[in-house]
């Protein structure tokens, strides 16, 4: 009796009888229960960004923070849906920034795409340098999937347009210049003409001149992934090149303390198209 | 003396020190999504890039500081100085933008478990 008795209680607590499947009953209630800690940012964090725009006299209602706290996760859920939408369309596993950016623009967001862009761009170049000193050659790289080690200098060919973009005096340059936008604080958005060699960038902003060119609504035909680990490479991908020289350049673009000079040769990279 | 570190804010535009290189968790961004991301075609898990959250939690920082100022304007519209819940409400039905937000600010959720279709409980009617 007992044998028979317990496999039904444990499967499924639908026997009303002891405390012991009340206990079964509401474990298995659990899971589609979303706890608040997930389900929302931080108060705090939410709060600090608030009294950020708000003057000093300005009070906070709690009712009101919750709410905001709220609106953020739905906002979060919103754009996620177009950008999941996009990525189901052309069966595609994984959601990029590039998606969630144009998910955004594509749902009225187009004013956050441009900042949204530079701050990418600082936390891929920043990432790529950390990455280059920090990791042993060949360690694998956990964010975005396995990109990082697609081939940055090939995919970078169409965009460059001529050969000359594979020079290393051109590499040379562009990290530097994206070394002093990062440390230079805000970058501002220059309404200076497109950049003609837009291939590359095809999002970024170009570091060359400060013109943030924005080709919005972004086109489906061009590799975003690719594109991507052209930068994503950042300064490891063109530290080989450079030797000494990028030393003094991002040294003088003003404390950069945290920024091992390149010539060092800290870091080498086993890519098959290391400059020799 | 004090030099420019990763760490310094510089990174999240220089606004505040103490948050580290981003204002919001992206543990709890990436969650976020991948609920509301569902599954894939074939019943797989929908994959989302480290980059993807990057980009929320600055999204994010912007979208506060709008949905916060506009509200503000409500506040100082009634001349009052607390900010309150009504005044995001009025800022959400002020813009057009923030039309999807309708529901979160006019009937709240606090309970319920509204997920992935964000624009299907049209047919609620008047609840509560």
């Amino acid at each position: 009796m007992d044998s028979s008795f317990l496999p039904a209680g444990a499967e499924s607590g639908s026997v009303v009888s002891g405390g012991a499947n009340n206990g079964a009953a509401a474990q298995q209630q659990a899971p589609p229960l979303i706890r608040e800690q997930d389900r929302l940012m931080p108060i705090a964090n939410v709060i600090r960004i608030m009294r950020r725009v708000l003057p000093a006299h300005a009070k906070i209602s709690d009712d009101a923070k919750e709410t905001i706290q709220e609106c953020v996760s739905e906002y979060i859920s919103f754009i996620t849906g177009e950008a999941n939408e996009r990525c189901q369309r052309e069966q595609r596993k994984t959601i990029t920034a590039e998606d969630v950016l144009w998910a955004m623009s594509r749902l009225g967001f187009d004013d956050y795409v441009e900042p949204l862009s530079v701050y990418l761009h600082r936390y891929r170049d920043f990432e790529g340098e950390a990455r280059g000193v920090g990791l042993a050659p060949g360690a694998a790289p956990s964010r975005g999937g396995d990109h990082h080690h697609h081939h940055p200098l090939k995919s970078r060919g169409p965009g460059g347009g001529s050969g000359a973009a594979m020079l290393p005096h051109h590499h040379h340059h562009h990290d530097m210049q994206m070394h002093a936008a990062m440390y230079g604080g805000t970058v501002p958005p220059a309404p200076g003409p497109p950049h003609h060699g837009h291939g590359h960038g095809f999002l970024m902003p170009h570091p060359q001149g400060g013109s943030h060119y924005l080709p919005y609504p972004y086109e489906p035909t061009y590799g975003g992934e690719h594109a991507m680990a052209a930068y994503y490479g950042g300064a490891a991908a063109y530290a080989p090149g450079n030797g000494g020289g990028s030393g003094d350049g991002s040294g003088s673009s003003g404390g950069s303390a945290s920024h091992t000079p390149q010539g060092s040769g800290g870091f080498e990279h086993p890519h098959p198209f290391a400059y020799k | 003396m004090r030099q420019a570190r990763p760490y310094s804010g510089i990174f999240c535009g220089g606004v505040s020190a103490r948050t580290g290189p981003h204002a919001l968790p992206l543990a709890r961004i990436k969650k976020i999504m991948k609920r509301s991301a569902g599954e894939t075609a074939d019943g797989g898990a929908r994959m989302i890039s480290g980059e993807a959250p990057v980009v929320f939690s600055k999204a994010c920082e912007l979208f506060v500081a709008e949905l916060t100022r506009r509200a503000w304007a409500a506040t100082l519209d009634g001349k009052r100085r607390t900010v309150h819940r009504e005044d995001v409400a009025t800022a959400v039905h002020n813009t057009d933008l923030f039309d999807f937000l309708v529901d979160v600010v006019t009937a709240d959720t606090a309970g319920g478990d509204d997920d992935v279709h964000d624009d299907d409980n049209v047919g609620d009617g008047a609840l509560g």
